[in-house]
């Protein structure tokens, strides 16, 4: 196994033994039960910023966004009443919350505060990283899913941009962010301080 | 005549280490290699020419290798393309399903990360195989699932085995990471070693 490194920056700057593989499965384990918990209200605030931000690029703002038994369903005010509704699965856009979590346990000492404190940091910017994708779920529904309007309304550039960043987002992006997030924010604290050099002798 | 220092200024691992300045600095020289070889890597894989010539039919094979494990486990299992089907189960190995996506999270940090480029595509041949292994496994267990516990097939499909197979990915990445590192302090060690021996000049 390895052992830790303090030579470089940019090294793991991580003890990877069976301690640190427990505290990975216990601290996804434990992740998993708090995202089955709260993924219904996790979801709302997803919808509602993503709702935001899609309709004031929208003229006229008509997107709205409802959740419902683990789906995010696009409401559109001029959608005729009896078209169905399309409904995208939540889940995939944020059950990387879990991989964090897990990424976040590999620190030695995982609770103390200050690696709490930046897991929560970096929670939050994971969040902002699932409206992002949000936005482009819907946006890539209205470029590519809806026919003869996704044509008249989309060029090909903005169909490719809105549908190549969300198939990116699923194929790469949320295994990709929790990582990006956790080498960026996470390990900060964990680098260990330099040996202090004792002073040299000066020459007689 | 200078005296020598008895005792060196700074010895063995604290001795390379650089500033905190340069060490965020080439933390996040890591990371913006990281995000660009892994936009490149999407741009190469998602085109339909290197899909359909290389992705699919590398899905096929894992599908023919996991259909033969199944078989071995006692399932009657054929395959089509890439999918493995039984009398009461099937299931089509979809990109996102065929380990690829974690290969090329595991290749993007290998390559980001500053290493000589022998101990690199050793550790890109390694990390794949591995990866794949655990693919393996994540195929064969899943068709299980879905075989005998068909209502926890989604779970475990979409949420449980995407995580644990990126998250061995990224834990290979660190255990290369922290190896090449060791690699790389013995070096600045040794090179300060044969420095010390080393006659000074008068």
């Amino acid at each position: 196994m390895a052992r830790p490194s303090r030579a470089e920056a940019g090294d793991p700057q991580v003890r990877l033994d069976a301690a640190a593989a427990l505290r990975a499965t216990a601290a996804f384990a434990v992740a998993l039960g708090i995202w089955f918990t709260f993924a219904a209200p996790y979801e709302r605030t997803l919808a509602a910023a993503a709702e935001v931000l899609i309709r004031a690029f929208e003229r006229p703002a008509v997107t709205s966004l409802a959740t419902s038994a683990g789906e995010i369903r696009v409401e559109r005010a001029d959608f005729p009443p009896d078209s169905p509704r399309p409904g995208l699965p939540a889940a995939d856009l944020h059950f990387n919350f879990a991989l964090l979590a897990a990424l976040f346990a590999l620190s030695p000492r995982p609770l103390r505060s200050a690696n709490f404190g930046r897991f929560w940091i970096a929670a939050a910017l994971l969040w902002l990283v699932h409206v992002a994708a949000l936005v482009f779920q819907v946006e890539s529904v209205y470029a590519t899913r809806m026919g003869p309007w996704s044509q008249e309304h989309y060029g090909p550039v903005a169909r490719n941009v809105w549908a190549a960043g969300f198939h990116f987002y699923q194929i790469l992006g949320r295994f990709a962010a929790p990582f990006v997030l956790w080498w960026g924010v996470g390990r900060v604290g964990e680098r260990q301080p330099e040996t202090p050099g004792r002073k040299r002798v000066k020459g007689a | 005549m200078k005296d020598e220092p008895k005792t060196p200024a700074k010895t063995g691992a604290g001795a390379n280490s650089p500033p905190r300045g340069a060490a965020n600095r080439r933390s996040a020289f890591f990371l913006i290699r990281f995000v660009v070889l892994l936009v490149v890597f999407y741009a190469i894989v998602a085109s339909h020419p290197v899909n359909d010539a290389v992705i699919v039919p590398f899905t096929s094979a894992i599908a023919r290798v996991s259909a033969v494990i199944l078989n071995v486990l006692g399932e009657q299992v054929t395959v089509n393309g890439t999918e493995i089907r039984s009398s009461r189960f099937a299931v089509a190995i979809e990109n996102g399903c065929n380990g690829v996506e974690t290969a090329l999270l595991f290749g993007a940090a290998v390559l980001a990360f500053p290493a000589p480029w022998r101990r690199r595509l050793l550790g890109l041949l390694f990390g794949f195989v591995a990866i794949q292994i655990i693919n393996l496994v994540r195929v064969v267990s899943l068709f299980l699932v879905g075989v005998h516990r068909p209502a926890l097939f989604g779970t475990s499909h979409t949420i449980l085995w995407q995580s644990i197979v990126v998250l061995c990915g990224v834990l290979l990445f660190l255990l290369w990471a922290a190896r090449e590192a060791r690699a790389r302090q013995r070096q600045g060690v040794a090179v300060e070693e044969t420095n010390r021996g080393a006659p000074k000049p008068r």
